[in-house]
């Protein structure tokens, strides 16, 4: 039987990776649980006030976009819009060789990794290096993240410690603050050296046009301290309304992401150096990237865009702590992936139509979304996509025969009555596949077909009671 | 069509099939204050609290500071000049610097900037490029100390949105730099500062 | 979703017993008619009905999924609540029934069927208003809380019932929170995932010892069970409605199941 990617991936994970995966993430969930359960009668209340005003500020984007872009070049900021990743990447391109740079350092940035950045300024001689301490590593090593918010959530020490003395950063040593002293050591000379420094934004408020960055390791602050020119991408969707709805946001960001009442560093940023403010970069370009948001937007699976990428959805998964984030083979893994990653494949969703299969629908995900995205709902919405698309789903039974059981009642009756026999077959030598699959690690229980029918029959006489 | 007419289009066609659209929910001010924070009645204690909850160290007097600061054995310190009066009692004790320039970055490991103002709800400080206009001074030695007025202490997190000053660069800083992406291990000072204090005035 | 506050709450009522109760687990339904019954209600049986469609919807096989759940709600006729001692397909019933129909003709008659649905423990308390239960049950439980009453009053209901009868003990285990891996479909196309979050739950449960692990939903429990016997280390199922069932009859520690 042909197997479905994500769970043959299981199969051959490293079971050290998978406990690892395992073990941070459930830390992190308890984490959170604690933390919103000691600040918040109701948490509960709170995610689904921020899922309305995030809602809201989808179904107004036109509005709160152009509000947006008014209130940053009001300030000073240059604004960019990029239909496409190669747009996007172009327009980096186009300001750093108008300023005349050749290096720059970059904090840590989902839309960057989605437009491959990183490769494109490569291959135009540009320098660009990834601060943050999880994203360097990635970065020289040529990996992908695994977890959007902890991106070598699948490496060990002994890994990177190998890395670090393949780059030429120092003899091999394993010990976690060695290795994050000698990052801090060799990114001081990048920093200073940078002519820019790229960012993306958590959010960008409509109303005073503040770029929000959040971070733990204080990178994107120095990517915008000694740096000439600071360049933003920032998804389209990443705006709402004003400084106010940012109080419930940061609120529940830090402590749905990490367990903090608040992310270390939270930066606000509305423009370039002034006259009266003269520390900052000179120039500030925002390049709001579209990059098929609008068809998101245009679907039936629009809620995903509320997303604020906290990943608390990719930790409390159950099929992400066993698959670890490369198994979703896009830039976003866990359940906010199974959603976004297909819609934003556009003409190459079939590739990626396996992953809204890769749930039991248990729904942890949206119990624990800041902002309340029904992620079930989306994943069988792009399930019932998929199958209308043709798209082979490899070890899902085909469903006519059920359909035509389910709808028959006489039909249905008499396979309960029949299904006995399966007490008396071999089941298991039987080229059923679907029976297999289950057999392999289950029994069944005894088949007891009709019996409830006939207990209940017996006892119309009885009580007066039964239906039609 | 230019990228944003592009971009404009896509979102008003996406948009206009709609029945209806999501209201602009009503976000009370305060909203999401921490539940224990009505029983706070003393903000400077709460702060004290909270800062040092996340790992910053909190000096009630420059003596203290002093005292701590001496024990560090800073290589050379900088105090710009509008902190002269605060730390007074510095000078001949440690090394103090007045300026801070980016050629400094390996040679000055303990600086202190003024705050623009704190949090008590998070124990956060806050910094702006009016109060510490050269930002590499709070971010590239491995001490850094802000020095919070307690008149400017905010009560909540909304409080100190409602109140932002108009300034190209605001930043909060809640506790030292800190990692954990190596196996999940706490590490404190990646590219910030390693020890985060603050001196109340 | 449909709004769940605003379902009939007659003592008349319509059951499902659902597929499984109606191949595997006849005593599971026997007991809800019981249960209900011991609390008021008359309990009519359709005997037309089959399934809610719950596997075809989730494959995303929606065409065969809406054709089972048509038949369905022509079978539940009526204004009666409808009582399912499944989570799981309560959930179908009240929500997933509006998703596969959006667009579709015959919204708003399939969603009047939804808007009468009840998981058994959910209507017992919200519906009946019954706050405790009688009897006793002497034995030491871990409840696993179904997944698809995440959202919904059926989870805290269950256990404020069970919480209440004699002699039982709820002992909590590691990462409650956390599906069984059962997943309908899920199950047996994606073996090794499902095999492993099953693994995981009976580790935490076997962990604590209960007597019986006991939830609302027979599926993710026939998951449960059936691999814990075929590992050769069998552990014991129960319904809740079947500890209600037999704290009625006064059953002391084993019941005969
Ligand atoms: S979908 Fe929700 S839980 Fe998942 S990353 Fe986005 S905001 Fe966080």
């Amino acid at each position: 039987m042909a197997k479905q990617l994500i769970d043959t991936y299981v199969a051959e994970l490293p079971p050290t990776v998978q406990k690892a995966v395992h073990q941070s993430t459930a830390a992190t969930t308890e984490k959170r649980y604690q933390l919103l359960g000691d600040d918040y009668a109701d948490s509960d209340g709170l995610r689904k006030l921020a899922g309305a005003i995030r809602q809201h500020t989808l179904e107004y984007l036109d509005t709160y976009l152009a509000q947006a872009e008014e209130s940053l070049t009001a300030r000073g900021a240059k604004v960019h819009y990029a239909v496409t990743a190669e747009d996007a990447c172009q327009a980096v391109t186009g300001i750093l060789q108008a300023a005349g740079i050749t290096k720059v350092v970059k904090s840590k940035s989902m839309v960057t990794e989605e437009i491959h950045l990183n490769d494109y300024l490569a291959n135009q001689g540009i320098e660009s290096i990834e601060s943050d301490l999880g994203e360097y590593i990635v970065q020289i090593d040529g990996d992908h993240p695994s977890h959007i918010v902890r991106p070598i959530i699948h490496k060990t020490r002994g890994d990177i410690a190998r890395s670090f003395e393949r780059e030429g950063l120092g003899d091999y040593n394993d010990d976690p603050e060695t290795i994050t002293r000698r990052a801090r050591k060799f990114m001081r000379g990048k920093y200073l050296e940078a002519g820019a420094g790229i960012t993306g934004a958590n959010f960008v408020t409509a109303d005073t046009g503040r770029l929000v960055l959040v971070t733990n390791e204080g990178n994107s602050r120095f990517c915008l301290a000694p740096a000439k020119v600071h360049i933003a991408l920032v998804g389209i969707e990443k705006v709402v309304p004003s400084d106010a709805d940012l109080s419930l946001l940061l609120n529940l960001l830090g402590r749905s992401a990490t367990g903090q009442q608040l992310t270390v560093y939270t930066e606000f940023i509305n423009g370039p150096r002034r006259a009266d403010r003269p520390s900052g970069p000179e120039q500030m370009h925002v390049i709001f990237v579209d990059n098929r948001r609008t068809e998101v937007l245009a679907s039936d699976c629009k809620e995903i865009l509320r997303c604020i990428r906290c990943g608390a959805c990719l930790n409390v998964c159950p099929v992400y702590r066993q698959a670890s984030g490369h198994a979703y083979r896009s830039v976003y893994p866990g359940p906010v992936g199974a959603v976004l990653s297909p819609l934003l494949a556009g003409d190459k969703f079939k590739e990626l139509a396996d992953l809204p299969k890769a749930s039991s629908l248990c729904g942890a995900c949206n119990e624990v979304c800041p902002v309340d995205i029904p992620i079930p709902d989306l994943l069988l919405r792009l399930r019932n996509r998929a199958h209308q698309e043709h798209v082979p789903s490899p070890g899902t039974p085909p469903m006519a025969g059920f359909a035509l059981l389910g709808s028959h009642p006489l039909i249905w009756r008499s396979a309960m009555t029949f299904g006995a026999a399966k007490d008396y077959l071999p089941l298991d030598r039987l080229p059923v596949p679907y029976l297999g699959a289950w057999l392999k690690t289950r029994t069944l229980p005894k088949w007891r077909g009709g019996k409830f029918r006939s207990w209940m029959k017996s006892r119309h006489g009885r009580n007066g009671g039964g239906g039609k | 069509m230019t990228a944003r007419e592009t971009i404009f289009a896509a979102i008003k066609s996406a948009l206009a099939p709609l029945p209806e659209r999501e209201p602009r929910p009503a976000v009370a001010h305060g909203v999401a204050d921490a539940q224990w924070l009505a029983d706070e009645t003393d903000n400077v204690a709460l702060f004290v609290q909270r800062a040092t909850a996340v790992g910053t160290m909190c000096f009630r007097s420059s003596s203290d500071c002093l005292a701590w600061l001496f024990e560090q054995q800073p290589a050379r310190v900088f105090i710009p000049d509008e902190l002269r009066d605060v730390t007074a009692k510095f000078e001949g004790i440690v090394e103090v610097v007045r300026s801070y320039s980016r050629d400094q970055v390996d040679e000055i490991d303990t600086a202190f900037t003024p705050a623009a103002g704190a949090i008590a709800e998070s124990g956060t400080i806050i910094l702006t490029d009016e109060s510490t206009p050269d930002r590499l001074a709070a971010l590239a030695p491995w001490t850094h100390i802000a020095v919070v007025r307690k008149d400017t202490i905010h009560r909540s997190v909304a409080d100190a949105l409602a109140a932002m000053p108009d300034d190209p660069n605001i930043i909060w800083v809640t506790g030292p730099s800190k990692t954990a992406d190596v196996e999940g291990i706490l590490i404190q000072g990646v590219h910030g500062p390693g020890v985060q204090g603050c001196l109340l005035i | 979703m449909i709004n769940l506050a605003t379902r009939p709450k007659g003592k008349r009522v319509q059951l499902m017993a659902t597929c499984l109760c109606d191949a595997f687990y006849d005593d599971v339904a026997r007991a809800t008619v019981e249960v209900l019954e011991h609390a008021g209600c008359e309990v009519d049986f359709p005997e037309g009905q089959t399934c809610c469609g719950q596997p075809a919807f989730n494959c995303g096989q929606w065409p065969a999924a809406r054709k089972v759940m048509r038949h369905t709600a022509s079978v539940f006729a009526g204004d009666a609540p409808i009582i399912v001692p499944s989570g799981s397909c309560a959930a179908m019933m009240f929500h997933g029934s509006t998703l596969e129909f959006e667009g579709e003709k015959d919204r708003a008659a399939i969603a009047q069927v939804g808007a009468r649905t009840w998981e058994l423990g959910d209507y017992l308390v919200n519906g009946l208003g019954i706050k405790e239960w009688p009897g006793e049950f002497r034995a030491k439980i871990a409840f696993h809380r179904a997944c698809h009453t995440r959202g919904t009053p059926s989870g805290a209901a269950v256990l404020q019932l069970l919480q209440s009868i004699q002699g039982l003990e709820i002992v909590p285990f590691g990462e409650e929170e956390q599906c069984c891996g059962f997943g309908g479909t899920f199950s047996v196309s994606f073996p090794n995932v499902s095999t492993a979050m099953g693994d995981l739950k009976l580790e935490h449960l076997r962990a604590v010892h209960p007597d019986y692990i006991v939830s609302g939903d027979m599926s993710c429990l026939m998951h449960l069970g059936g691999l814990a016997e075929r590992e050769g280390q069998p552990l014991k199922t129960l319904h809740f409605v079947q500890i209600l069932r037999d704290a009625l009859h006064q059953h002391h520690g084993q019941a005969t199941h």
